[in-house]
């Protein structure tokens, strides 16, 4: 077996350009001082590859009426190219990428965006040199807003196909009435047709800075080559002459159960019930994932038994949005056939009312936690995975959640566990979602 | 810019050979492929036995049935008592049915392996078949197929290939109403006789990948399934595609939708270990293959109709054939425009061919790729195994990009024009407004 890896001791051979903040775990941590710019290393042995992301601290969180969706159409247009590498000119962002066997691509979440390419190590320059050109010089033409337009309500309308996806959509609608989370990432329909390439721009202009970002980088390299890399190509930004703007936005206290219903034709319907959670850093967080697993993961967990193996789900899932602010715990079932949504969200109201009232057993807390290191140690399993982990942990405030993670649940107990479940799993929290299935 | 500086104190840039550090033996009535890798902690494998079902006869949902019944309870032990050993130490088990195979993989912390492999033997030789968990499992089976009946993708993909071959061809794909009905006639005796009659160690493969010992695997692989023997069904599918059927479009209106699903497609007559293979791979993917292919750069990039195109080449094997597939998805006030955008860059493609540019891109494209591809233990286990199912030598693991960089301008664009048939393409659409049927 592979031996444990060795603690990471204070690197000293680091370019003059950083200054290295901390270690945790296997992760070190670096400032590029004089622009601000966070670096995180996660070297690791094995294929020659690595996957290198770029962490911009802004989601759909950040977006105010009448640009949602704003955070979303950037990302898609920061692959339509900057001066040096555009399609005009044969180097194109994908193509210039693809043709070393990058995977590449971007993604837009309610608290960040990130961009990330996994490739050979020999070409981790490349990636780092496009990633420092586009943060501050995206071209953002308008003629490529316009195309682009087409295609984002194209992938909204893909969206819009699920009924489960429309669910969701109309839940976190319901459930939070002030804070941004009311919004999807990829926009309402009518905000995606009329935003300007010059919103855009000044979209851009605010949050696009490399003391609003972080780069990680996971994988098989050279840590002094790296960061010196790093330096090179990011250094030539300075910092935003600006304060980047914060949401200020509490959601206000709930003080009832709403409910919302989906009609769409389909077959089988749906139950979401969803109840308002901590934010991801605090410590009931951990004891909410925990619940989650023992509520619905696996053919141990008490939905499974009760509403699966039962006839009543055909799939039921426990799922704990940590993000930056207070998000949603959200139960979710598929209805079997001939059963009906009462009957199932009675069964689940029931299960979370027994744990309220009774908690959980040692023998559920140890294979939740069991389930959850092994989850850990699975997600560590090549870079791309370490990244996409990584990469939650910084969008929710605090990179080391990654690290910790284990540490943290080590420290959740079963008491822990029905106390979550007493605080948070109220109804007058709650927002409950069905999906009734109509026939065409 | 320049990489070959920073390239050399990491690595060379090629990855270390795979094949002579995987170890390759029997243990007990299979084949072990177990490779080693500096992860911490985990394994991952996958494995597989060929099942031959008579697919013609309606094996196939049988043998989906039979599958999902394997984790609900064996002889010894009940379906929660299975599912405590797995979750416990928080490992994965999947068995699936695909095809003529029957496929299993997970992984696990490598200390938990021997369990596991105790629970997949266990599950695979010596499945309980209770009457109740039958009634519930085919209940689920039922509702997961009306589930992908409200999925547009699923639904255009499955009507491509109804289109293309019968039904006792791998890639056919029965309508879900049909499914459902076969599903509702599946008795228990069924179940019990299928897995009497198509489940045992023919041609069985595990592949192991991860922080292991290999001669520890070998024993644990080895006890797990001692005594299991081959079954004695023998293969009864259709090798090749339809002739009998004209290229034409099948229209599937359903409520409700935003948007079209859309395949385009025809067979491709030959099987993965012909020599135009490779080729012609290659001149797919400088059509659809990726991001920077043709048509996403047209139809995507240039002209904003979708938010996905791509194109590939599906279920050839190197025991049947299989079929080259177009999808896109429009909106639907841009689908006629958006299925001629799509097949006006197919036909330049096959009429001019690819340039000596995009075939040097690709090139590099593949092998990199490849690299990235192989960076996880799930799917080195992954690509080792589809390689002993093909039949090849475990040096094609570390051939492969050599056998793409070999490749000539002259020998794809010929592969191109001798496979890639714009006429012959047939159509499937999912999603269209029951009012627009008639399109």
């Amino acid at each position: 077996m592979n031996q444990p890896t060795p603690e990471v001791a204070t690197p000293t051979d680091i370019p003059d350009a950083f200054e290295f903040e901390e270690t945790s775990g296997d992760i070190e941590c670096y400032r590029l001082t004089d622009n601000g710019l966070r670096v995180l290393l996660l070297p690791q042995d094995g294929a020659p590859v690595a996957t290198s992301m770029v962490t911009y601290h802004v989601g759909s969180r950040n977006e105010r009426t009448g640009h949602t969706g704003a955070t979303h159409m950037l990302e898609h247009l920061m692959f339509k190219g900057t001066e040096r590498y555009h399609k005009r000119t044969g180097t194109s962002i994908f193509e210039t990428l693809q043709r070393v066997g990058a995977k590449v691509n971007a993604s837009t979440w309610l608290d960040r965006t990130n961009y990330y390419e996994m490739l050979p190590t020999e070409h981790l320059p490349l990636a780092l040199d496009i990633e420092a050109d586009r943060m501050r010089g995206a071209l953002l033409d308008p003629e490529d807003v316009e195309s682009e337009r087409t295609v984002i309500l194209n992938e909204r309308d893909r969206n819009q196909n699920q009924p489960v996806s429309r669910l969701f959509d109309e839940v976190w609608a319901a459930a939070f009435t002030a804070h941004p989370y009311h919004h999807p990432t990829i926009g309402w329909k009518s905000d995606i047709e009329t935003i300007t390439a010059d919103g855009l721009r000044e979209y851009y202009d605010t949050f696009y800075w490399p003391n609003n970002a972080t780069v990680s980088i996971v994988g098989h390299f050279d840590r002094h080559d790296v960061l010196q890399e790093v330096a090179d190509q990011f250094g030539v930004h300075e910092a935003a002459s600006h304060e980047i703007p914060q949401v200020t936005t509490d959601e206000p206290e709930q003080t009832g159960q709403r409910r919302v219903r989906v009609k769409q034709d389909g077959q089988l319907g749906a139950v979401l019930m969803s109840y308002k959670s901590p934010p991801a850093t605090d410590p009931d967080s951990d004891a909410l994932d925990v619940l989650a697993r023992i509520l619905a993961s696996g053919k141990g967990s008490r939905l499974f038994q009760r509403c699966t193996d039962q006839g009543l789900t055909s799939d039921v899932f426990g799922m704990n949005f940590r993000l930056r602010d207070p998000g949603l715990f959200s139960v979710f079932g598929y209805l079997a056939p001939e059963v009906d949504h009462e009957t199932v969200e009675a069964a689940i109201a029931d299960e979370i009312d027994k744990i309220r009232t009774d908690g959980v057993t040692q023998e559920e807390l140890h294979r939740a936690r069991s389930q959850l290191r092994a989850q850990i140690a699975f997600d560590r399993d090549g870079p791309m995975k370490v990244a996409a982990q990584l990469n939650e942990a910084i969008a929710a405030g605090d990179w080391k959640l990654y690290t910790q993670y284990l540490d943290r649940l080590a420290d959740v107990t079963a008491d822990d566990v029905q106390r979550v479940a007493q605080t948070y799993f109220t109804d007058d929290t709650s927002t409950v979602g069905w999906y009734v299935p109509t026939s065409g | 810019m320049t990489t070959s500086s920073f390239a050399a104190s990491a690595t060379d840039g090629s990855a270390p050979a795979l094949a002579p550090r995987i170890e390759d033996c029997t243990a007990g009535p299979g084949r072990l492929l177990a490779l080693q890798t500096p992860v911490d902690d985990i394994v991952s494998w996958r494995g597989s036995f060929l099942a031959y079902p008579d697919l013609a006869a309606g094996h196939g949902p049988l043998q989906e049935l039979t599958v999902s019944l394997l984790d609900k309870g064996t002889e010894h032990r009940d379906r929660f008592e299975l599912a405590q050993v797995l979750e416990d130490c928080g490992a994965t088990l999947n068995l699936s049915s695909d095809g003529l195979y029957i496929d299993v993989s997970g992984r696990a912390l490598a200390e938990d392996l021997p369990r596991v492999m105790d629970v997949l033997a266990e599950m695979l030789r010596a499945p309980a078949f209770e009457q109740e968990e039958f009634e519930k499992a085919r209940a689920q089976a039922v509702a997961q197929v009306q589930r992908r009946m409200e999925k547009t993708g699923a639904q255009a993909s499955s009507a491509l290939t109804r289109r293309l071959f019968a039904p006792g061809h791998p890639n056919y794909d029965e309508a879900p109403e049909t499914v459902i009905e076969q599903l509702q006639q599946i008795r228990l005796d069924d179940v019990r006789a299928y897995h009497e009659a198509h489940f045992g160690a023919t041609e069985w493969t595990l592949a192991v990948v991860g922080d292991l010992d290999h001669e520890a695997v070998a024993s644990v692989v080895a006890d797990s399934f001692e005594g299991w023997t081959a079954h004695e069904a023998a293969p009864t599918h259709d090798t090749d595609g339809r002739t009998d059927v004209e290229p034409g479009r099948s229209v599937l209106p359903m409520p409700g939708k935003s948007n079209v699903d859309v395949r385009l497609g025809h067979t491709i007559p030959i099987q993965r270990d012909h020599d135009d293979h490779p080729a012609l791979y290659v001149g797919n993917y400088i059509l659809g293959g990726n991001f920077a292919a043709r048509l996403m750069n047209t139809v995507r990039d240039e002209k904003g109709l979708t938010y996905h195109i791509g194109s590939g080449l599906s279920g050839i094997t190197t025991r049947y054939q299989g079929y080259w597939k177009v999808r896109v998805t429009l909106s639907h006030d841009t689908l006629e425009e958006g299925i001629d955008a799509t097949t006006a860059v197919i036909r330049a493609f096959v009429e001019e061919g690819a340039t000596e540019e995009e075939l040097a891109d690709k090139k590099t494209t593949i092998p990199g790729s490849y690299t990235v591809g192989l960076a996880t233990t799930q799917s080195l286990a992954q690509s080792m195994l589809t390689n002993a199912e093909r039949g090849f030598e475990m040096d094609y693991l570390d051939t492969f990009p050599e056998e793409i960089r070999a490749l000539t301008l002259e020998e794809v664009n010929a592969a191109v024009r001798r496979y890639f048939r714009p006429d012959a393409l047939h159509e499937a659409l999912a999603g269209v407004r029951p009012e627009t049927m008639e399109v």
